[in-house]
This record gives structure tokens, C-alpha cells and sequence, in this order.
């Protein structure tokens, strides 16, 4: 078989609903299109990671103590997974973390963002969660079916942090004049980075993981569900939302914010990756690597034999 | 006091490897797939794949392997037969019902 | 009297949940990514004894366990100086964690015979989660240790200024021989230190560590410092810190690293003390 022919039955396959697995045959483009995604998947959940954890010190309760780090330890659970499956397309752990701290590859926009008080832990647990879970929802219909088993996994875990997120948001909105200014802080900050972190409008006659269903949803069509479902929540607490302002279409009854009132140069400087706290953590995290290349000899080395 | 000296050791090759991790959520389950770790060891791979994969009660029996150990076998075009198996099927044998039905009336015949 | 035995109890919790802040300080940067989520079980462990020890303490003082946990001033924490110490790099805080659950294990062991029936139950708890912890230490520390000439290396160095430190767990507590009189406390904090001295320097023989101990006199020191020699006593001194070799935390004596980290801890709770959260 040709590799043209080869082409055309796989995007049959696709076509009729077939999924991938990591061994079966698949074009480069798919191969490279795919492994891309995840990893810059992967990559976002070890970068979200930390500005979240930049709050577990002050987390106000033992509770809350626990269950933030709780949090942030099944984020890292989640990039740990999405590793695994990128790994499998053919590129090593190693290489993808190693070109994530150069700032070679790219995470998502969010988690460029500083963090200032326990308002913010309230805003990412709950908006930036949610985000996150209506775009992972879609990607459980997937074509590349290993990628489908972890998310899976994820969202349940994600369902989970929804709640978590919203439980603390709940507790400063109905608590003191300065709780609920902490959370109007962090709503006023965040709520730009969170209409981006959908991206721009999808170009649906080039996107091939469009074509290829390794995503299955524009960008504007997970926007349009997201701020439906989330901004009468934010406004029934009685807070304001800032530009984009969403408002209520008439026609379509459903909460959207104007194209235009959108001003996408923050998302531009972080695609390359010059957003306010790119380089900070990114240094760390290359810091710590570079620091710690001896504990990976040390796990490397089959001299050693635990019992 | 105590003092040992430092062994220098061989710098191998890395052998970081994949570990399949299996889970069972309890007695009456089977092993079931959830996921993998790497690990440079099956000691340490079973210390990090507990909690990696059970840190929520979700199992209490774990399987670590080698994914180098396991061998595997797939073959996802429809099964075409060249005979009829049908047999094997449960649905191979719906019309016993009729049959119980027309052996009954044949014993009541002979009874009578 | 059962102030004594809540001050005991608010000193226990103390060292688990200035431990379990420095180890929860890793989630999400651990040097392994499985390891990350190992390290952070075994934190959130380690807070939730603490959760679990203030209240108990938390009735006889008429304090919740957060106000217990976030509401004191520094100089009422009575966790050992060791468990304070910032993380530095993974060595130091794998040789903190093995030290600190070897010496945390003896403890729980002579726990579980206390004759107050809730702290024995809640000893017998913990310490099946900390033989978890255990093992987790043993198998990092045994690797490290017979691995590479570097990672062995920082491993002596940080097991040896961790080590240096060590004693402040075996520092009495206030009062601590009436609380053995009581049988709340089965065991002398030194008669541990000496048996933790033992233990450890047989493991640490077995894995060809040579760090330096002299057998006897991390002992000798702890019954000195229990008789109050070895512990600075100007107790209105606006610097607090150590009395040296780890010791003066359950005097509420601590390092600036403490004072960093207390307000970290505390600076949102502080914000509304009064609030819920």
C-alpha cells in the first residue's frame, strides 16, 4: 500500500468514527498534530500547577490546607498521565519537559499569570476550572483513543475540583467585605485571561485536528458554552465582570460577550511566551531541574536495586 | 563513631523504564488497566503507582509490570469465520425453549 | 492537669503540621513527577495528624483546631526547630523526612500506650499511615545512598546537618514527667532520643553512611538540656532563636526560618480570624 492509500483509509476510519491507537498506523501529520496537543496539554497542568500552589502556604484553614494541595497534587497526577500517553507518540518525558523549562514549547495562557491572595485560589479553582472542564469534556470524544482513557480520568478528578473551587468561592462571597473584595480582585484580573483561554476564532477549513477529531469543538463554540453556563453564576453572587462585559443576546437568550470588546494583545505576547510570569517560573522550574539532574542519576542508575 | 567509605560506582545507561500498573477494586473484581508509571524500579514504581492510582481508596491490590514483560495481541478487524461459529454463542440456542416444550408433550404421549 | 496534657498534645501537633507545610512547599515541584504526588499524600498525611492531634487538644482549651493551628503567636509553637528548617534541595528534605519518621515511629510506638484511651487510639491510627511514610524514606534514602558518587554525597551532607538538629524531637515537653506520671506519656523523650540514636545508626551503618555520630551523646545532651543548662532562659528577649543543636522549639524558641514561615502560614487566616475560609 502506498502511503496515499494508506491516507485515504485512515481518514475513513476517522470518517466512519474509528479510533487510534498508539501502535496502529496513523500519517505524520496526525502522529505530530496529536503529540503536540497532549503535550502542551501535559505542559499546562504541570505549569498550572504552580500559581496554584503559590497559595497552599497561606491556605486559611487546615481543611483548606489539605484539600488545595490535594488539588495541585492531582494536577500534577494529570500531567504525570498526559505524559505517559504523549511518551508513547514517541517523544521522552525528558525532552518534553526539558523543551517545556527552555520555553521552546507552550502552555496555556492562564497559568502565565500572577497569583497575589487567596481570592485567586477561589477565581482558578472555580472559572478556571470550569474553563478547563468544558473544553476537556469535549475531548472525551476524541479520535486518539489513549488520550480518551486519561481524560476520562480527568474530568472525573476536574468535577471534583469544580466543587472544590466553588466551595471556596461561595465561602468569600457570603462572608466579609474583605472576602468579597479578595474575590472581585481576583475576578477583575482573571476574567480577560479566561475569555482567551479559549483562543481565538478556529479556522475550521485548516485545523486538521479538527478535521481529524482529535478535537471535536471550535474555540468560539467552547467560549459560547462556558460563558452561558458561567456568567449568571458570577452575577447571581452579585460581582461584576469586567470588559469583554457579557450581556444577554436577545435573539439567542443565551450570555456572550462582543468580538470586538476583546483585546487579544495579552494572548499575542504569551504565545511567545512573554507573559508577566513566563519567565519567573519557568526559571524556577529549569533552576530546580538543572539542581536536581543527580536525583535522575540516581534513579537511573540499576546499580542500585531497591527491594 | 562509624564510618564507611564511598564505593564509586558504574555510570550504566538510563534505565528509567514504563511500568503497567493494574488495579483491583476489590475481591470480586478482576485486574483492570489504569495506568503507567516510570520508575527505576518495581519497588519504587509500586510506592509511586499507589499513590498515583489509589490515593482516592479506588483499589487496594495493585499489579506492577515491566511493560517490556508484557506481551500483546489485537486484531481489530470483524471475525469472518470460514465456518459457522455460532456455537459458541448462547444465542445459538434460543429455540431450547421450544424444544423442552415438544419434548414434554412426547413424554406426556409415551405416559399415557 | 489537662492543660499539660493539651500543651503535649499542641506540641505533638506542632511538629506535624510545620513538617507537613514544609513537605506540602514540594507539591508540584518535585524533582519526579510520580514523586511529586507521593511526597504530597505524605504531606497532606502529616497535616491531617496534625488536624487530628489539635482536637483532641481542642476541647480542653476551649480553642477550634484552626484557631490552634493559625491563631498563635510564634513563640507559642513548640514544634521542634528541625521540622521548620526550609526544604533546600531534595537531599535535605529526603534526609529530614527519613530522620524526622524514624523518630516520629518510636514515638507513636510508646503512644500507643498511653493510658489517655483517644490518644492511644489515635497513635495506633497514625502510625499506620506513617509506616507508609517509612518505607517511602527508606527506599529514596537506600537509593540515593547506593547510587552515584554525587547524589551520595548531598545525601551525607544534608543527613549530617539535618542529623545535627535531630535532638530538638527528643527535647521534653513542659511538664513532661508528671505526664509520665500520669501514663499519658509512656516514655521519656530522652530514653527515645537514645533509642532513636541506636536504631538509626544501625541503618545508617547498614546502608555504608558514614555520617558521624558519637553513640551516647546526643543522650547525654537531652537529659542536660531537660534540666534546663543548655536552654537560654531570658524569655522576653525579642529575638527568639534556638538554643542551638535544634533545641528550644518546645520552649517556643525558633529560627527566623520559622518566623517566615509562621507568617506565610498565617497571613490569610489573619486577614479575617473571625471569618470562615
Amino acid at each position: 500500500m502506498t502511503y496515499e492509500e494508506r491516507w485515504t483509509g485512515f481518514e475513513a476510519h476517522i470518517d466512519g468514527g474509528g479510533m487510534v491507537e498508539a501502535g496502529d498506523w496513523m500519517p505524520d501529520e496526525y502522529r505530530a498534530g496529536v503529540l503536540k496537543f497532549i503535550e502542551m496539554h501535559a505542559n499546562s497542568e504541570i505549569m498550572g500547577a504552580i500559581p496554584e500552589r503559590e497559595q497552599i502556604p497561606g491556605a486559611p484553614s487546615l481543611k483548606r490546607k489539605m484539600s488545595l494541595t490535594a488539588k495541585v497534587q492531582d494536577e500534577v497526577g494529570h500531567a504525570q498521565l498526559l505524559y505517559r500517553v504523549a511518551e508513547d507518540l514517541g517523544k521522552s518525558r525528558d525532552a518534553m519537559y526539558w523543551d517545556l523549562v527552555s520555553g521552546k514549547s507552550k502552555f496555556h495562557n492562564v497559568f502565565h499569570y500572577p497569583t497575589f491572595h487567596w481570592g485567586d485560589a477561589a477565581v482558578i479553582g472555580w472559572l478556571i476550572d470550569g474553563a478547563a472542564l468544558v473544553t476537556q469534556a469535549s475531548l472525551l470524544e476524541s479520535s486518539y483513543a489513549p488520550y480518551t482513557r486519561v481524560l476520562k480520568r480527568i474530568c472525573a478528578e476536574e468535577q471534583l475540583h469544580l466543587r472544590h473551587g466553588e466551595d471556596i468561592t461561595l465561602e468569600l462571597a457570603s462572608g466579609t467585605d474583605r472576602q468579597r473584595a479578595m474575590l472581585q480582585d481576583a475576578l477583575n484580573r482573571w476574567w480577560l485571561p479566561i475569555i482567551h483561554f479559549f483562543g481565538p476564532k478556529s479556522n475550521v477549513d485548516k485545523d486538521l485536528l479538527l478535521r481529524w477529531r482529535v478535537k471535536t469543538r471550535t474555540n468560539e463554540d467552547l467560549r459560547a458554552e462556558f460563558l452561558d453556563r458561567y456568567v449568571p453564576k458570577v452575577l447571581e453572587l452579585a460581582f461584576e465582570l469586567p470588559t469583554p462585559v457579557p450581556f444577554k443576546d436577545a435573539a439567542s437568550e443565551r450570555w456572550v460577550v462582543n468580538d470586538e470588546d476583546i483585546d487579544w494583545a495579552p494572548l499575542d505576547a504569551i504565545k511567545k511566551n512573554q507573559g508577566p510570569e513566563t519567565e519567573r517560573r519557568l526559571g524556577l522550574r529549569r533552576r530546580s531541574y538543572e539542581d536536581h539532574r543527580w536525583v535522575r542519576e540516581a534513579l537511573d542508575d540499576q546499580t542500585s536495586q531497591a527491594a | 563513631m562509624r564510618r564507611s567509605t564511598i564505593r564509586p560506582r558504574r555510570r550504566p545507561e538510563s534505565l528509567v523504564e514504563i511500568y503497567e500498573v493494574f488495579r483491583r477494586s476489590g475481591h470480586k473484581q478482576p485486574f483492570e488497566h489504569c495506568g503507567s508509571v516510570t520508575a527505576p524500579d518495581v519497588g519504587m514504581a509500586t510506592v509511586m503507582a499507589k499513590e498515583c492510582f489509589t490515593r482516592r481508596g479506588e483499589g487496594r491490590h495493585l499489579w506492577v509490570i515491566r511493560r517490556a514483560d508484557i506481551h500483546t495481541w489485537s486484531d481489530d478487524s470483524l471475525p469472518d469465520p470460514a465456518a459457522d461459529k455460532s456455537y459458541r454463542f448462547a444465542h445459538a440456542y434460543r429455540d431450547v425453549v421450544k424444544k423442552r416444550a415438544l419434548a414434554r408433550s412426547r413424554a406426556q404421549a409415551d405416559a399415557r | 492537669m489537662s492543660d499539660i496534657l493539651a500543651a503535649i498534645l499542641i506540641a505533638l501537633a506542632d511538629d506535624e503540621l510545620i513538617i507537613g507545610h514544609r513537605h506540602s512547599e514540594w507539591t508540584g515541584f518535585a524533582p519526579h513527577m510520580e514523586e511529586d504526588v507521593a511526597f504530597s499524600s505524605i504531606a497532606q498525611d502529616e497535616i491531617g495528624h496534625a488536624s487530628a492531634y489539635y482536637s483532641l487538644a481542642s476541647t480542653m482549651v476551649g480553642q477550634t483546631p484552626d484557631q490552634l493551628a493559625f491563631g498563635r503567636e510564634p513563640g507559642e509553637y513548640h514544634n521542634a526547630v528541625l521540622c521548620e528548617r526550609p526544604n533546600g534541595d531534595w537531599a535535605y528534605t529526603l534526609a529530614r523526612h527519613w530522620l524526622y519518621d524514624n523518630a516520629d515511629a518510636l514515638r507513636l510506638e510508646a503512644l500507643e500506650r498511653s493510658s489517655r484511651p483517644e490518644l492511644a487510639l489515635l497513635a495506633a491510627k497514625i502510625r499506620r499511615e506513617e509506616r507508609w511514610h517509612s518505607l517511602h524514606a527508606e527506599l529514596w534514602v537506600k537509593r540515593v545512598a547506593e547510587g552515584s558518587v554525587e547524589g551520595r554525597g548531598k545525601l551525607l551532607h544534608a543527613l549530617a546537618e539535618a542529623f545535627a538538629e535531630v535532638r530538638g524531637l527528643f527535647e521534653p515537653f513542659d511538664n513532661e514527667e508528671r505526664a509520665i506520671a500520669q501514663g499519658w506519656l509512656t516514655v521519656p523523650s530522652p530514653v527515645l532520643g537514645a533509642r532513636f540514636v541506636e536504631t538509626t545508626t544501625a541503618a545508617l551503618d547498614d546502608l555504608g553512611l558514614p555520617v558521624e555520630i558519637e553513640p551516647g551523646a546526643i543522650t547525654t545532651e537531652l537529659i542536660a538540656s531537660s534540666s534546663g543548662d543548655l536552654i537560654a532562659t531570658d524569655e522576653d528577649s525579642a529575638s527568639i532563636t534556638p538554643a542551638g543543636g535544634g533545641l528550644g522549639g518546645r520552649y517556643g524558641r525558633h529560627s527566623d526560618d520559622f518566623k517566615a514561615l509562621w507568617a506565610a502560614m498565617t497571613a490569610t487566616y489573619k486577614i479575617e480570624p473571625e471569618a470562615t475560609w
